[in-house]
């Protein structure tokens, strides 16, 4: 009646009914658990690592190459430096490959191709390598680059083994990521009459710029830990090397190589080296999130 | 006026006739990839058949008979379950992420979930046999038998190696990805979208529910299917987990075999017709990880024609029409 | 501001990328190429090997050992890969548990010279077992070891373990095998002693580097057989003898073609090298052997190579050639006196004679360079 009553009635509709306040609380109750459960393995396994995989570290460690002389104990079987310098070459080069041409074909998927029956298919295909077993690359790699032309193992060619493993989660992420860019913003540049390409590069890129490290990053971690793709085409050797084009050591491969060795100071080796691989991918994912927050700011 | 000349023209043009060209060739990158592994696998389907070597419940390297369906019932169980378990873990730790953590906690968080990507998938597989496995199997046996009226979950011995151990761990291992993408993804929600809601009266869990989900779908799809993909095709953690036995489990404690174990394991050592049903093998993966794609491919362009909106995954009419409705109780 | 920082990126992607090019070899692509794996500094040579997971720890040692003059790049990929790469030269020499097949004969000597194996040295596969209260030693018979790995015995007290061990305190507990998931020389050289001793073996399951198993769990190489030995009470699982040391197991004593229980231990795993016929092609099978002191459960390794290394054309080409044959003569060499350091056993005289006799014709174009 009073226009007092009125309001008072409209807002006690809206009023929040204890039902709703507990299946807010609820939920929220479940997400908070998903979200702990989701650390809890993290824990688990960092603590495994370091309990298993800190003692074996020391400066020593860090810059001798492994040298296979396990039979006269522990102190002589060296390090893991060939591995560490390996595995960075061999992961920068695959990322070379991979990132350009990945995120260059998100971008046409998402500038270009659109929904066209081309841009369809080549979506799905990329969907489905996504699915291959990091092996089955290896052994791709190893059929036509190694056994294919007689050339023996090399570097380069574990760099592509890997590369095709990285591909499809750079573009898919990468085209997830693209699609989230505004159209607002895409079309408020061409009507001022910016050419398509500077659309691209100074207004759509940056701004999708950090998704996009996130997913680079992540296909990068991957590729960091992989083996298999390596055991066929790289091949290991103890020495360092800086030649590409020949044997080179990784991290995955060494630690598979030892972590089945009956020696057990060659054991501690491998959980080392496992150890330090992950390290190596966290400052990894620092360094790059410093360097996108600050390309974001400029 | 602007109009610009042929000559400005050449970078857009130069452009996207490279990066269609680019996309061309990646396509018959793939093409070939394809072509070359039908080529390997032809030995084996040549000896058993296509039907023969799929759905041939016997996997018997001595006596040369390739039959990979025990191998490939492991790696959909396998595969279903890291997908059932580890999806919505993901994706409540990205809504944790976005909407409900304290700003300070947002990045530390982040950084912990994606740490999960470095570790080695070897060590996965290692921490998983000598750590998780054994002090789970106490668990698991109590389960079985509490549970023996279902079929598959219930009776039967549980081993070390087994389904339920590789599905979890896979879990965790698909966990980074799904949780980073459907992060970035619900991080570009507009910000009116959220408020709107909450401003019509719903509640936290409400706002999320109807603003932020409907809009991160496909996006969300997307991860899944990343995860699902990682999950279809772990070799490594899968070999120390599964227990490798070429025989169909019919319990889900107990040891399998998956397709990409068995390349693995065998590959090293396999010569002739082997070899060649290694590749096939290789080959029935490729074909499963195409026609999950279709299936979601499907599921996802049906529910984007269920709303009525227009932008891809944003919500519709119908959806906000639902925030009202929640806010006034009914 | 943000196209520097993406330029500046993507200098340093392109830098990356030449700094590799510029320091790989531009003939990594031809086929045969001498420069591509010798180029080492101080003249030291090269050579690549690849193949048998078993030999690996020990090629890797004689490697180190020889780390002054001559790398050696060795890769575990397996027996089977192994003579693969040497089919298809990717590597300078291949390694294999089991003697090659005529097949895989044929197809090395396409490379224009044909295939030489030379055994290096033997290991010993044990019958390790995690029962509390039960000593090293446990006399079993193949049949009885057989039994138990097709799971016909299934507790630790089966009267047919009594017969053999009278006196000692067996417990009930139930056995629990534990076999090779992967493929490998150890399960093709454990699967062919029980076929030798055991026809049921043979006809149910028979041998092989993957085997049905009637019973038990898998486990990933040696070291998943070993752990999950180790982690189950009233297991039983086949390990090379490495491993079963490392790891402190009690292990079977097991009879052998005359008749004795031996235990596996250098000494008995050299002598089942003894009293073996060799054939031409120095195929030696050396699992259970008749001499009275043996170790019934043995394997051998060989180092695969083209008779004429530099005319099959080996990828390191001449200087290669000449690094294996350095290699192998350091492995029949000194390289055999230090295998019991890593519990592995030398060859017995004879062998060793004959695999030397195999070393001093290999040839480099026609000219012996053994």
């Amino acid at each position: 009646m009073s226009a007092h009553g009125a309001s008072a009635d409209r807002l006690a509709r809206f009023a929040l009914s204890p039902a709703r306040k507990r299946k807010d609380r609820l939920a929220q109750g479940l997400i908070l658990a998903g979200t702990a459960i989701a650390l809890v393995p993290l824990v688990l396994i960092i603590y495994y690592l370091l309990h298993k995989g800190l003692g074996a570290w020391s400066s020593s460690f860090f810059t001798t190459d492994p040298t296979g002389n396990t039979f006269f104990g522990g102190s002589s079987i060296g390090g893991i430096k060939s591995a560490i310098l390996g595995t960075i070459e061999i992961v920068a080069l695959a990322s070379a490959i991979s990132v350009p041409i990945g995120i260059g074909v998100a971008i046409w998927l998402v500038e270009y191709g659109r929904s066209s029956w081309f841009a369809n298919t080549v979506r799905f295909f990329v969907d489905v390598l996504t699915g291959v077993p990091s092996i089955v690359f290896g052994l791709f790699v190893y059929i036509v680059l190694v056994v294919g032309t007689g050339s023996t193992y090399a570097g380069y060619k574990g760099s592509i083994a890997l590369a095709l493993l990285m591909l499809p989660v750079v573009i898919r992420s990468a085209e997830v990521i693209l699609l989230l860019v505004p159209a607002a913003l895409r079309e408020s540049a061409l009507a001022l009459g910016a050419p398509r390409w500077r659309v691209i590069f100074n207004i759509v890129l940056p701004t999708a710029l950090p998704g996009m490290v996130t997913g680079v990053l992540l296909a990068v971690a991957r590729a960091a830990g992989e083996t298999a793709p390596l055991l066929f085409t790289a091949a290991a050797t103890l020495k360092t090397s800086f030649d590409l084009g020949g044997f080179m050591n990784s991290l995955p491969v060494q630690i598979y190589k030892d972590v089945t060795s009956p020696t057990t100071a060659v054991v501690n080796r491998a959980w080392g080296a496992a150890l330090t691989l992950v390290v190596m991918i966290l400052l990894l994912n620092l360094i790059a999130r410093l360097i996108a927050r600050r390309s974001r700011l400029a | 006026m602007l109009a610009r000349s042929p000559l400005a023209r050449l970078p857009d043009r130069a452009l996207k006739y490279g990066l269609t060209a680019l996309a061309a060739l990646i396509l018959a990158l793939i093409v070939y990839f394809f072509i070359r592994l039908v080529g390997e696998a032809r030995p084996a389907f040549a000896k058993e058949g296509v039907p023969g070597f799929v759905f041939g419940n016997d996997w018997n390297v001595g006596a040369e008979h390739f039959g990979a369906l025990p191998l490939l019932v492991g790696t959909m169980i396998t595969s279903a379950l890291a997908l059932l378990i580890g999806v919505p873990v993901a994706v409540a730790a990205a809504v944790y992420a976005t909407e409900l953590c304290p700003l300070r906690l947002r990045a530390p968080l982040t950084m912990l979930v994606e740490l999960l990507a470095a570790v080695p998938s070897v060590v996965y597989g290692l921490w998983g046999i000598f750590f998780l496995a054994p002090k789970l199997q106490g668990a698991e046996q109590w389960l079985a038998d509490r549970l023996s009226f279902i079929p598959f979950i219930g009776g039967g011995l549980v081993t070390i190696p087994n389904y339920f151990i590789t599905g979890l761990i896979l879990a965790i291992m698909i966990l980074p990805i799904v949780s980073a993408i459907s992060r970035e993804v619900m991080a570009t929600v507009p910000a009116d979208h959220k408020e709107a809601a909450l401003g019509l009266g719903a509640t936290r869990w409400e706002m999320i529910r109807l603003a932020v989900l409907p809009y991160c779908r496909s996006g969300i799809v997307g991860g899944a299917m990343l995860g699902l993909g990682r999950a279809i095709g772990e070799t490594i953690a899968v070999t120390i987990l599964i227990g490798d036995s070429p025989t169909l489990s019919h319990h889900l404690f107990n040891q399998g075999y998956s397709l990409a174990a068995v390349i693995a394991n065998e590959f090293g050592e396999a010569q002739g017709v082997h070899r060649s049903a290694l590749f096939a093998a290789g080959l029935v993966l490729f074909v499963l990880t195409l026609l999950v794609n279709g299936v979601a491919r499907l599921l996802v362009a049906r529910a984007a024609r269920g709303s009525s909106s227009g932008a891809p995954g944003a919500p519709g009419a119908s959806d906000m029409t639902a925030v009202a409705d929640t806010a006034a109780g009914t | 501001m943000i196209k520097n920082k993406m330029g500046a990126l993507a200098g340093c992607a392109i830098l990356a990328v030449g700094l590799a090019a510029c320091g790989s070899s531009s003939s990594s692509s031809t086929p045969s190429s001498t420069t591509a794996t010798t180029a080492s500094s101080s003249g030291s040579a090269t050579i690549s090997g690849a193949g048998s997971t078993f030999a690996a720890p020990v090629y890797e040692q004689w490697g180190s050992s020889l780390s002054k003059t001559l790398t050696v790049n060795y890769q575990p990929v397996g027996s089977g890969a192994g003579i693969t790469a040497i089919e298809s030269k990717t590597v300078d020499f291949g390694a294999s548990d089991p003697p090659l097949k005529p097949a895989d004969e044929e197809a090395i000597a396409k490379n224009g010279s044909p295939a030489v194996q030379i055994p290096m040295f033997l290991g010993a596969i044990t019958v390790s077992y995690n029962v509390p209260g039960l000593k090293t030693g446990l006399k079993l018979e193949g049949k009885t070891v057989a039994n138990i790995f097709l799971g016909k015995i299934k507790t630790w007290n089966d009267p047919e373990i009594k017969a053999l061990n009278p006196g000692v305190n067996l417990p009930s507990t139930a056995i629990t095998v534990i076999h090779r998931s992967d493929s490998s020389g150890t399960t093709s050289g454990f699967t062919s002693f029980l076929s030798e001793v055991d026809p049921e073996w043979k006809s149910k399951v028979g041998e092989g580097k993957t085997v049905q198993w009637p019973t038990g769990t898998g486990e990933k190489g040696n070291a998943g057989v070993a752990g999950g030995v180790e982690q189950t009470t009233g297991a039983v699982g086949y390990v090379e003898q490495a491993y079963a040391l490392t790891h402190n197991f009690t292990v079977a004593s097991v009879k052998n073609k005359s008749g004795k229980f031996i235990e596996p231990s250098l000494a008995s795993t050299s002598a089942s090298g003894e009293g073996v016929t060799v054939p031409a092609n120095l195929g030696i099978k050396v699992i259970n052997s008749p001499a009275a002191s043996a170790y019934p459960i043995t394997s051998q390794t060989f180092v695969v190579v083209n008779k004429d290394l530099c005319k099959a054309g080996i990828p390191g080409g001449e200087a290669a050639a000449k690094g294996v044959v350095k290699f192998l003569e350091y492995g029949l060499g000194e390289g055999q006196a230090i295998l019991a350091k890593a519990d592995y056993a030398a060859l017995p005289a004879a062998i060793l004679a004959k695999s030397k006799e195999a070393l001093a014709g290999l040839q480099c174009n026609g000219t012996a360079i053994g």
